[in-house]
């Protein structure tokens, strides 16, 4: 089957059952959203929370964990989705420098789930947190997600 | 690279290797083969994003806010641990906190002796704060840098330099990171941008 990388700050949807990847993920927040009942099912690899986007700095939008949710919301609609039956999971959100005072993961995590309920989507499972990089790999056709660890 | 651009790599390369010279206590030097400044999203070729390394991150403050990152792939980080420690090269297996001191030091000195040669040739302040070391995927490393620069700015530049430690050979990546606004106060100094 074939895979495809998203990148930091990049969505994107398994629009024919791609393996949807995310390769070493620390603080970043990977999301994914899945219809199981259409089998359809996007990733986001948001780097910062809402609370940090700049006023009048452009960019991409979908950096950020709120933003890219509305974006595969928008996305998988269009391809079909039933946003009422999608489940989330999220992945990511450590702090790869517990020395370092920085709460980008914590804070990317907390805004993710603010968000999804805000949109009344079930998060289904997570792996956040800790001090521990994560690598994601995501089914769109089976909705199964699969994290993998190199220490 | 231009002669400008040369000579700020030679002359960092010289004063980092005496320190590391000292540190070791055996003659130790270090090359600047490559330097580029690249976005951020094009630098996992250089360093595959799972690939496990050891990072040194000293944040730098003063007229500009970035961070260095000095990246050891795990195998030459624990055959320099058994150089700094006057151990048979091949003897270490895992890191123990002496050895995490040591590599925290190895990149105070290097991070000291680029910033020291930038801050000379750009007339800016820039001050390297206190180190600290992680050992994982080079993508989780290096992202959380990154994504702390995001919060600033939109987008964020790197100059990544690869260095050679010879008596054996390590082949190492000092980056520094710094926001799209503040490289374009730092970088004009090196004829880079």
């Amino acid at each position: 089957m074939k895979r495809a990388e998203v990148h930091m700050g990049h969505v994107m949807i398994g629009a024919s059952g791609e393996t949807l990847t995310a390769s070493g993920v620390g603080s970043c927040l990977v999301i994914t959203l899945y219809d199981p009942v259409h089998r359809i099912g996007g990733m986001a690899h948001a780097m910062l929370p809402p609370a940090s986007r700049a006023p009048g700095r452009n960019g991409r939008d979908t950096k950020y964990t709120d933003a890219a949710i509305d974006e595969m919301l928008k996305r998988l609609s269009a391809r079909g989705a039933d946003t009422r039956r999608l489940e989330a999971k999220l992945m990511g959100g450590a702090n790869m420098f517990p020395g370092l005072k920085s709460d980008i993961g914590e804070a990317n995590v907390a805004s993710a789930k603010e968000k999804l309920a805000r949109e009344n989507i079930r998060l289904a499972a997570e792996s956040v947190g800790g001090s521990i990089g994560r690598s994601v790999e995501f089914c769109s056709a089976s909705g199964i997600v699969t994290v993998k660890k190199k220490l | 690279m231009t002669a400008k651009l040369e000579n700020l790599h030679s002359a960092a390369a010289e004063r980092a290797s005496e320190a590391l010279s000292k540190l070791v206590g055996r003659p130790a030097h270090i090359e600047v083969v490559r330097a580029e400044i690249k976005p951020v999203t094009e630098l996992a070729p250089a360093v595959g994003l799972e690939e496990v390394v050891v990072g040194v991150c000293l944040p730098v403050t003063g007229d500009v806010t970035g961070a260095s990152l000095l990246v050891f792939p795990k195998g030459s980080a624990l055959v320099l641990s058994d150089l700094l420690a006057g151990r048979e090269p091949g003897t270490t297996t895992a890191l123990s906190g002496l050895d995490e001191s040591a590599l925290k030091e190895v990149g105070n000195i290097l991070t000291g002796a680029y910033l020291t040669v930038l801050a000379d040739v750009s007339g800016m302040r820039l001050v390297e704060h206190v180190p600290h070391l992680t050992c994982d995927m080079f993508g989780a490393v290096a992202s959380q840098i990154v994504a702390n620069l995001a919060q600033e700015d939109a987008e964020a530049l790197i100059v990544e330099v690869e260095f050679l430690f010879r008596q054996p050979v390590f082949k190492n990546y000092l980056i520094l990171f710094f926001g799209t606004e503040d490289a374009r106060k730092v970088f004009p100094a090196m004829a880079l941008a």
